[in-house]
């Protein structure tokens, strides 16, 4: 065997360097650092000791997280901002994993109908979305209000965790469900030891993806703030519009920890590898 | 005896009807449809309605479309939305096609580290990836810091009030969304096709475009209809690059419902990105129709 | 365990169109162990299907014991079953998918470990308990889906494919083991299965279907010996089948009969129902019951086309005068006749098999 495997070394002969796969490489690196950069420049800069975004910076300083707990909007709306995000993800789940249990099982045309209507938000931009809303909840008396926002991200959540659920539940096969049954598991019993369990990890990156796009959705969420409740986005980029100093990149960075914190602990309880295996 | 008897009603009686054992039923698709029906559906037609009974359109219901169809200013920005988008799918389909290619066919170990690149942006605003941009680009940047110091330029160069700045910041923002479209279908891509084009004497450029290409053709299409379409929604870039000189539909929803608040023309600009956004996506689906990929 | 029969009275199912079971009645005894044979899309497994709940039969009732279940959900008919991919549950161990039935029936905690630890010694797995189901062979998993599907003492094991994903030894140790434990259980059993082997090897009775319905019944050795048409007679085994006209009776059901095609070539067989002479009639040979004499002795002429070596026979394949189906013997003999010499082929009367017209 070892014989063997040093024969096969000896005759081996240095491979040519293959130069479309050096390219390809090049070219994914200086992409990478595209991709990249902005985002470090901006990390770095909230650690500037200066009142204004130069380089060469003059030193190192904290002092613009600090600003960021005088300044009551940043802290105050990126509270909003999270219950927002993960309200609506769990109003999402609530609405959405039911429906798309269903869905993924049936081949009638109404359901092919309701899984064009739950995935529709997702073609929608958000500015249509938002600037219909506002007046149809308005109407409705909700106008300006946590509640408004909390239903618009929801509109947006409903099909980013339908979608990951209807891939997850699709590939399943319904064995399980059969086993179980079989097994004496009532539906709710099924549902709750067996199909839930199994689409966990579904559930879980589409609520991931909602939580994600909802922290940013400025474009939805700028109709709907008011003094009380606001939510980041919008904060910041009236606070931009007035003023270019490096709280910006401190309460950017804050907010980045903090989806990179929720992404951490979602590996260590399920496993990435968990949620894009499914 | 009187077992079989028993079950003789039923064998000749009125067939039964019941589907196949299913955990769900249509009932639990409920609430979904009617929140979408109360808060999607609704709030768009009443839009839809708006565009034409509002202002303007009071007297003339098609005043506002016929406005930003041939006013020249207005007509402008029609185009200009379109033409953005278009220039920043292409951009993105030209940057992430070999980064995708590179993924699937080359990075091994390498997979995870680009992966990741392309996921983290996700986890910023788009409000810090544009103050990035500021960051770098500005008078005192880092890039004209560096430029001057290397001695290559006098003076800095004011890159950030120029429109190509925009280009730049949305295909950063863009590209991940083009790169994973690919790779989701490359994968799917068995290697062996390609070899066997080799094999039968395609060259490596051949074997790519006769094989790979054409195969690879529904995550570009899925690719560009999101990029497209997510572009033409929009303004966040527009508004903070460029100095203001890049103009879409979007901005300007943005811009009315701040200083004019004219209800009417934003609801028919709205309907006309609602309407183009629908197009595009009919048209991927068409194409994935085509070509036998959907059912 | 008390042995509870399964009848299926006058069943019947279709999707749109297509009748994928046409009525079908069947008695399944107490502690019999019944196998559903025949190829994909032949009813077999709607059949099981609509016993287990999964499907709603659309005319007819299901039995278990004295009691109609045709209306009741799965859950309620007190079955065991074993899947085709075995179905394990992926997010649970080896022992609580063993005690997963329990748990839903509500078994307090420490009852259902013992009764889960008591199956698992029975499938010989008794270390196997907290082991993930991923960290199992095949075979492990299959002894699993055994084990978990008797945990809830069913009244009915239906056993789908059970082994279908084996390999072929292991698949033939599993037979016996799977067959020892039904036996000693004595539970009803409901096998399905498109492998002949299978289903001759582990069951008391073998149903074939075709086209949605039982084509025929009975004991193995019966199934296999006296298929009743040529589709049961094709599908287990090989069979040589001829047509041939009778001519005239000898006594004792032994009739000459006519071959067709070729010059008119008699031959003998016995027949297991009244013929007629001219009758037109076909009947089937096994290949292992077919005997080849040297050309100058009597019986059907042939041409050795080819021979193949099988491990423990020789399989020949020989040409006939007037017929284009070739004729396949099975020889124990060590020594190969050569391929291009002719033959005699000769065989007892009563290995002859009258099959029914038509099918």
């Amino acid at each position: 065997m070892s014989q063997g495997a040093s024969d096969l070394s000896l005759t081996r002969r240095r491979r040519k360097p293959d130069l479309l796969a050096w390219g390809l490489g090049l070219w994914v690196a200086l992409f990478m650092t595209f991709l990249l950069l902005p985002i470090i420049a901006v990390v770095v800069v909230s650690f500037s000791s200066a009142t204004y975004i130069a380089f060469p910076m003059p030193g190192l300083s904290l002092r613009w997280y600090a600003r960021i707990f005088e300044y009551r909007p940043f802290i105050d709306s990126l509270i909003t901002s999270l219950q927002i995000a993960i309200g609506s993800a769990v109003l999402g789940i609530a609405i959405g994993v039911p429906a798309a249990l269903w869905i993924a099982r049936s081949r009638t045309t109404f359901a092919g109908m309701a899984a064009n209507l739950l995935l529709a938000p997702l073609s929608v931009p958000a500015i249509v979305l938002g600037f219909s809303l506002l007046y149809l909840l308005s109407a409705l008396g909700l106008g300006i209000s946590f509640n408004a926002l909390l239903i618009s991200h929801t509109v947006v959540s409903i099909p980013y965790i339908t979608r990951t659920v209807l891939a997850v539940y699709r590939a399943l096969p319904p064995d399980f469900e059969e086993a179980a049954s079989v097994l004496g598991a009532t539906r709710w019993q099924t549902l709750r030891h067996t199909t839930l369990p199994l689409i966990r990890p579904g559930i879980f990156a589409g609520s991931l993806f909602a939580v994600l796009i909802s922290l940013d959705n400025l474009p939805l969420s700028f109709f709907f703030g008011t003094a009380q409740a606001n939510t980041l986005p919008v904060v910041m980029l009236s606070y931009m519009q007035t003023q270019f100093d490096p709280s910006i990149a401190a309460i950017s960075t804050v907010q980045m920890l903090i989806a990179v914190v929720a992404l951490l602990i979602l590996n260590a309880t399920y496993g990435i590898d968990k949620l894009t295996a499914a | 005896m009187t077992a079989v008897a028993s079950i003789a009603a039923p064998a000749e009686g009125a067939p039964r009807k019941r589907g196949r054992f299913r955990l769900a039923s249509p009932l639990w698709a409920a609430p979904a449809i009617i929140f979408l029906l109360a808060f999607l559906i609704v709030p768009l037609s009443a839009n839809l309605i708006r565009s034409v009974t509002l202002g303007e359109a009071a007297q003339q219901p098609f005043a506002y479309y016929q406005k930003l169809l041939f006013d020249a200013y207005y007509s402008g920005i029609f185009l200009n939305t379109f033409k953005v988008s278009l220039i920043t799918t292409v951009c993105t389909l030209i940057v992430g096609y070999p980064v995708a290619y590179f993924m699937v066919r080359y990075a091994g170990r390498w997979n995870g580290l680009i992966l990741f690149c392309l996921i983290a942006p996700l986890l910023t605003s788009i409000i810090m990836r544009t103050f990035g941009w500021r960051v770098l680009l500005a008078r005192r940047g880092l890039l004209n810091v560096w430029l001057t110091d290397l001695g290559l330029i006098d003076r800095p160069i004011d890159i950030l009030n120029d429109p190509i700045i925009v280009y730049i910041g949305l295909i950063h923002v863009m590209v991940p969304f083009m790169v994973l479209s690919i790779t989701a279908v490359l994968q799917g891509i068995d290697v062996r096709l390609e070899e066997s084009a080799r094999v039968l004497g395609a060259g490596r450029w051949q074997a790519f475009r006769s094989v790979t290409l054409p195969l690879s053709l529904d995550g570009i299409a899925t690719g560009c209809t999101l990029v497209f379409v997510i572009t033409n929604g929009s303004f966040l870039t527009m508004l903070l690059l460029g100095g203001g000189k890049v103009q879409t539909l979007s901005l300007l929803i943005y811009q009315q419902f701040n200083l004019t608040q004219d209800v009417g023309f934003a609801a028919t600009m709205g309907n006309v990105l609602l309407i183009a956004a629908m197009a595009c996506v009919a048209l991927q689906g068409r194409f994935l129709k085509r070509k036998g990929i959907k059912e | 365990m008390i042995s509870v029969p399964l009848g299926l009275r006058g069943i019947s199912k279709s999707y749109g169109q297509v009748q994928a079971l046409k009525p079908l009645s069947l008695e399944v005894a107490g502690g019999e162990m019944l196998a559903l044979l025949g190829p994909s899309g032949c009813g077999k497994t709607t059949t099981l299907r609509a016993i287990a709940g999964f499907e709603q039969p659309d005319t007819g009732a299901i039995f278990i014991g004295d009691k109609d279940v045709t209306e009741l959900p799965p859950n309620r008919r007190d079955l065991g079953m074993v899947f085709q991919n075995y179905s394990l549950f992926p997010h649970m161990t080896v022992g609580e998918n063993v005690a997963f039935g329990l748990k839903m029936r509500g078994t307090a905690r420490a009852e259902r470990d013992e009764r889960a630890r008591k199956l698992l010694a029975m499938v010989r797995l008794e270390q196997f308990g907290d082991r993930q189901i991923h960290q199992l062979s095949g075979g492990q998993q299959q002894r699993v889906a055994l084990a978990r599907a008797l945990a809830t003492d069913p009244k009915i094991l239906l056993l789908d494919e059970p082994l279908g994903a084996l390999d072929k030894n292991l698949r033939e140790s599993m037979q016996f083991e799977l067959r020892a434990i039904q036996r000693r259980l004595g539970i009803t059993s409901i096998l399905v299965t498109h492998d002949q082997e299978e289903a001759l090897t582990m069951s008391d009775r073998v149903a074939v279907m075709s086209a949605g319905q039982i084509v025929q019944i009975g004991a193995p050795a019966e199934i296999y010996g006296r298929p009743a048409t040529r589709f049961v007679a094709d599908f287990l085994g090989t069979a040589n089948v001829f047509s041939a006209t009778a001519v005239a009776e000898q006594g004792a059901g032994l009739w000459r009969v006519a071959l067709s095609g070729g010059e008119p070539i008699e031959v003998a067989l016995t027949a297991t129902k009244p013929l007629s002479p001219g009758q037109q009639l076909t009947f089937a040979v096994r290949p292992e019951r077919l005997a080849m004499g040297s050309p100058e002795g009597t019986g059907l002429p042939a041409r050795i086309r080819d021979v193949v070596f099988r491990g423990s026979f020789l399989t020949y394949e020989l040409d006939i005068e007037g017929r284009d189906t070739p004729i396949f013997v099975y020889s124990q003999g060590r020594t190969a006749a050569a391929a291009g010499s002719t033959v005699r082929l000769n065989w007892e009367p009563d290995c002859a098999i009258l099959l029914e017209a038509g099918a």
